[in-house]
């Protein structure tokens, strides 16, 4: 008896010891290679279709750090589009100068942040280490303070004194502030060429321009810089073109430490064999179908990555296919599907209403009779009293599938206030479709008006 | 050491198993949060906020977390923030924040400060009720979605909200988050997690009783899956569904403690549970039986239930006030011209019309009673006042009293401005089941002078 009990301790103590060390190792490896597919994502910035954009931002900087020219130019290009990534890259090389550093200063303005000019202003202040200098001075203008700025970089000659870059990003909320002052003095400053100064605006909207009142549109170069992303003529080139990017993404690169050299080689091929994938394929050419933005393929893909949790996890076409299918949910139908019975006998009960009086709104006292009129005609429908049915009705409105239609005028009590359906019979079709465990009587109410 | 926190969290929170997982997986390690935003939707009581807040203080992350109902305006917001990131101890002598804040570029700026000086990386922003930020100033929502780009520093924002992200688009273009769905509990899971309540149970039988039963996992979990055959078409939200499973739970055992029925018996249980379930169906989420003991709540609901019967039935108005509000309610849901046929006693007969048997059949979402009150002048609701009233009463002072008394209860509403003196308007504030209630006890039959119901 003793002698099995201490053979079944030995038994147990061993593998738990061995799977804590297995899973310890395993799990490293398989942290590393997340990470290295993270970092694939998120930091390397591949700029290969910008080339040309690429360099007119650069020149256009570097003239003005070098040679002291005063330039502005617009940036113009979709969202997501890589923009931004384009200017911050082309930054990173040349702030790195020793040129730049000896006689440059580099102000970012953001519209989202600098939602006024008096901001901006204090933000410019701050970027260029004036903020002792302009310290108990009182300015009688925005274009007297400015120019008190620019002028204390100057010191006598034009050799020495220093170049401003003004990076504008979300260049159209500026266009916004009052007067455009800030947009006014930049450009006139830089078109009279009193210092040199390079304005660099960007901006997703195509109209821009439109926006820019007279005067400061005639201040401005016209030099417009577009990206759209991956200019390619016909579809199919595009396809190619993202199953490249895609394949270059989940690639494990040589130069990556803490991995094996035959677990990268077997990653990079299992990576190659997946991309040759014919469903593979089609949830690639499905992905660009829906959206071409950068930032999409971005979260589909760290969606994905992150299943990547066990021992010899592989990324397989399966989960591309799951995250695919989560990624096209229609979430209002999981809204609905998340409703009790008796919200979604409301809901079928607008349902009914909308395509009666042909999308006329609705107030809870019609909505009420409606579902009473089915309640009674199916006795298994367990009747509830009217606040709680009005509490379910109020959950619908604060989950705004239905909203209400402002009638303005004098207030009106909360049962007859007029709303209209948010959501479509389509949807509410595929909800009640979704949704186990309906009572019959329910779905089929959903499927036809008569009781 | 994280295997146990997600144990942990998974036993604390059941059913939420893969939703601990990816949030585990976004946010868990230090050096893999790269993820700018999440959002978390899901509808109410699915665990959104208690899952996150648990989460991030079991993996002892630095986080900021802000509810923006509480942080209404922007100012608050970002001082909150700022507060919450630099461990700012707030004197309550002099209540100053870490910095005085209004807008975003000085957020950004003090943000920056802190880290330089402890370093903020991989902190956290969790910003609950995030539907709230629609209605805040334009920027918030935009940069917040996007914060890391542009404060420069490695901070996640995670965002909650009971609305899905669709809801959120507006005139600022925005950078789509990384999406967590919290789905509503369906039955089963709702049973599993009911059921772990037994603990509570005991301590009520107890509590209630001075003894104890001895009733197992079965027996509770049996009650449980009856309470949800009742409360689940109406209900799936979890706290409302566990106070009332709590309040019925000791009805359920009450004949068992006073030995007429056997634990076994579940027939009879259901059979003498089943009124009182059905009590407390009609006033889920009212939560009226509140500060009540358990064992008055029983005696009460069975006796009778609160409605908006009672209400009228409780309110107690003088006989012409009563009268008044019936005229009130008449002139609201009557059109004018019906009057003359409604109370004047020989008004001749009337020539049908075809247009009349065309009223007849109007659908019920014409009817006067579904589309609202109208307004109505003061001197017809004393014409109407003095045609139902059978006694004759000279029109005087006390009568205008009790006119501007039931203003003043909103049981009507004066439509005019308080300056207009002559031809004020009103409109009459109660239901049909009110007015229904308050006719009863004069003895007045309130369907006869409807337009609505003449024709029925």
């Amino acid at each position: 008896m003793l002698n099995v009990i201490s053979n079944f301790e030995i038994n147990v103590a061993l593998p738990v010891e061995l799977y804590i060390i297995k899973n310890m190792k395993e799990d490293k490896i398989i942290a590393n290679v997340r990470k290295c597919l993270y970092e694939n994502i998120y930091e390397n910035i591949n700029l290969t279709s910008y080339e040309d954009q690429r360099l007119k931002v650069s020149t256009l900087i570097q003239s003005t750090v070098e040679y002291g020219e005063a330039n502005s130019a617009l940036v113009i290009g979709p969202r997501g589009s890589g923009k931004t990534t384009l200017v911050q890259d082309v930054l990173k090389e040349v702030t790195s100068k020793k040129s730049f550093i000896d006689n440059s200063f580099l102000v970012e303005l953001n519209g989202l942040i600098h939602t006024n000019d008096n901001l901006a202003l204090k933000s410019i202040t701050r970027q260029m280490n004036l903020l002792n200098v302009v310290e108990g001075k009182v300015f009688g203008s925005f274009a007297e303070n400015f120019a008190f700025l620019l002028a204390s970089l100057k010191s006598g000659q034009k050799e020495s004194s220093k170049s401003v870059i003004f990076i504008l990003d979300e260049f159209d909320f500026f266009c916004a502030h009052h007067n455009q002052t800030l947009l006014y003095n930049l450009f006139d400053i830089s078109q009279s060429a009193q210092t040199a100064i390079c304005v660099l605006g960007i901006t997703c909207r195509l109209d821009v321009m439109e926006l820019l009142e007279k005067r400061i549109k005639s201040r401005f170069s016209h030099r417009q810089i577009f990206t759209f992303a991956d200019t390619h003529s016909d579809e199919n080139q595009l396809f190619e073109a993202q199953l490249k990017n895609v394949n270059e993404l989940l690639t494990i690169a040589k130069s990556v430490k803490g991995l094996s050299t035959s677990y990268k080689n077997n990653w990079n091929k299992h990576i190659q064999d997946l991309m040759k994938n014919k469903q593979m394929k089609n949830i690639i050419q499905r992905l660009i179908d829906i959206n071409i933005d950068k930032n999409c393929l971005k979260n589909f893909l760290t969606s994905v990555i992150l299943n990547l949790q066990d021992d010899d996890a592989v990324l397989s076409v399966s989960q591309f296919q799951e995250q695919l299918e989560l990624f096209e949910r229609d979430e209002k139908v999981q809204v609905l599907k998340d409703l009790n019975v008796l919200e979604l006998c409301l809901i079928i009960a607008m349902k009914h209403h909308t395509e009666i009086y042909v999308n006329q709104p609705m107030n809870f006292e019609m909505i009420l009779t409606r579902y009473m009129k089915f309640a009674n005609a199916n006795s298994s429908i367990q009747s509830v009293q009217r606040p709680v049915i009005m509490k379910a009705f109020e959950h619908l409105q604060h989950s705004e599938l239905i909203a209400l239609v402002t009638t303005g005028g004098s207030k009106f009590q909360k049962e007859y206030q007029l709303f209209k359906l948010l959501a479509t019979s389509k949807q509410i079709a595929e909800a009640v479709k979704l949704s186990p465990g309906l009572p019959t009587e329910v779905i089929q109410w959903a499927n036809s008006s008569l009781i | 050491m994280d295997e146990g926190i997600m144990d942990y969290l998974k036993r604390v929170f059941p059913e939420r198993g893969k939703q601990i997982t990816e949030l585990y997986n976004l946010i868990g390690r230090p050096d893999e949060r790269y993820a700018t935003s999440i959002f978390i939707y899901g509808g109410t009581s699915v665990g959104k906020t208690s899952i996150t807040k648990s989460l991030l203080r079991k993996l002892n992350m630095k986080h900021a977390f802000v509810n923006l109902t509480e942080c209404y305006s922007s100012k608050l917001l970002y001082e909150n923030i700022l507060n919450k990131l630099s461990d700012h101890k707030i004197d309550p002598l002099t209540g100053q924040p870490y910095a005085k804040c209004d807008n975003m570029m000085d957020f950004v700026y003090y943000l920056q400060e802190i880290h330089a000086e402890m370093n903020l990386d991989g902190s956290v922003i969790v910003l609950d009720r995030a539907e709230k930020l629609r209605s805040m100033e334009f920027n918030l929502l935009p940069v917040f979605l996007r914060f890391r780009e542009i404060c420069k520093i490695n901070i996640t924002v995670l965002f909650i909200s009971e609305l899905i992200f669709e809801k959120f688009y507006g005139r600022a273009g925005l950078v789509e988050p990384i999406r967590v769905h919290f789905p509503q509990y369906n039955k089963e899971e709702l049973l599993n997690i009911l059921s772990e309540d037994i603990h509570y149970a005991r301590q009520a039988i107890l509590n209630d009783f001075d003894e104890l039963i001895d009733f197992d996992e079965n027996f509770y979990r049996n009650y449980v899956n009856l309470f949800l055959s009742m409360f689940y078409r109406v209900c799936r939200d979890l706290s409302e569904l566990r106070y009332m499973a709590r309040i019925n739970f000791v009805k359920y055992s009450e004949p068992i403690m006073n030995k007429e029925t056997s634990i076994d018996d579940s027939m009879t249980l259901w059979r003498k549970v089943a009124p009182a379930l059905k009590s407390s169906l009609e006033v889920l989420y009212l939560r009226i039986a509140d500060d009540k003991t358990h064992s008055e709540t029983a005696k009460q609901s069975s006796s009778s239930t609160f409605s908006k019967q009672n209400v009228a039935r409780t309110l107690e108005l003088p006989f012409y006030a009563k009268y008044l509000l019936i005229a009130a309610f008449l002139a609201s849901y009557n059109p004018a011209k019906e009057d003359k046929r409604m109370f004047v006693k020989n008004h001749g007969k009337k020539v049908k019309s075809k247009s009349d048997i065309k009223k007849k059949s109007k659908v019920s979402e014409q009817l006067n009673t579904q589309l609202g009150p109208k307004p109505f002048t003061l001197d017809r609701l004393l014409a109407i006042f003095y045609s139902i009233l059978d006694e004759n009463i000279g029109f005087n002072n006390n009568l205008l009293v009790q006119l501007s008394s039931l203003v003043e209860l909103q049981l009507l509403s004066s439509l005019s401005d308080n300056f207009v003196l002559d031809g004020r308007k009103y409109k009459c504030n109660v239901n049909f089941d009110f007015i229904q209630t308050i006719s009863k006890m004069v003895g007045f039959n309130i369907r006869k002078y409807l337009s609505d119901f003449s024709h029925m």
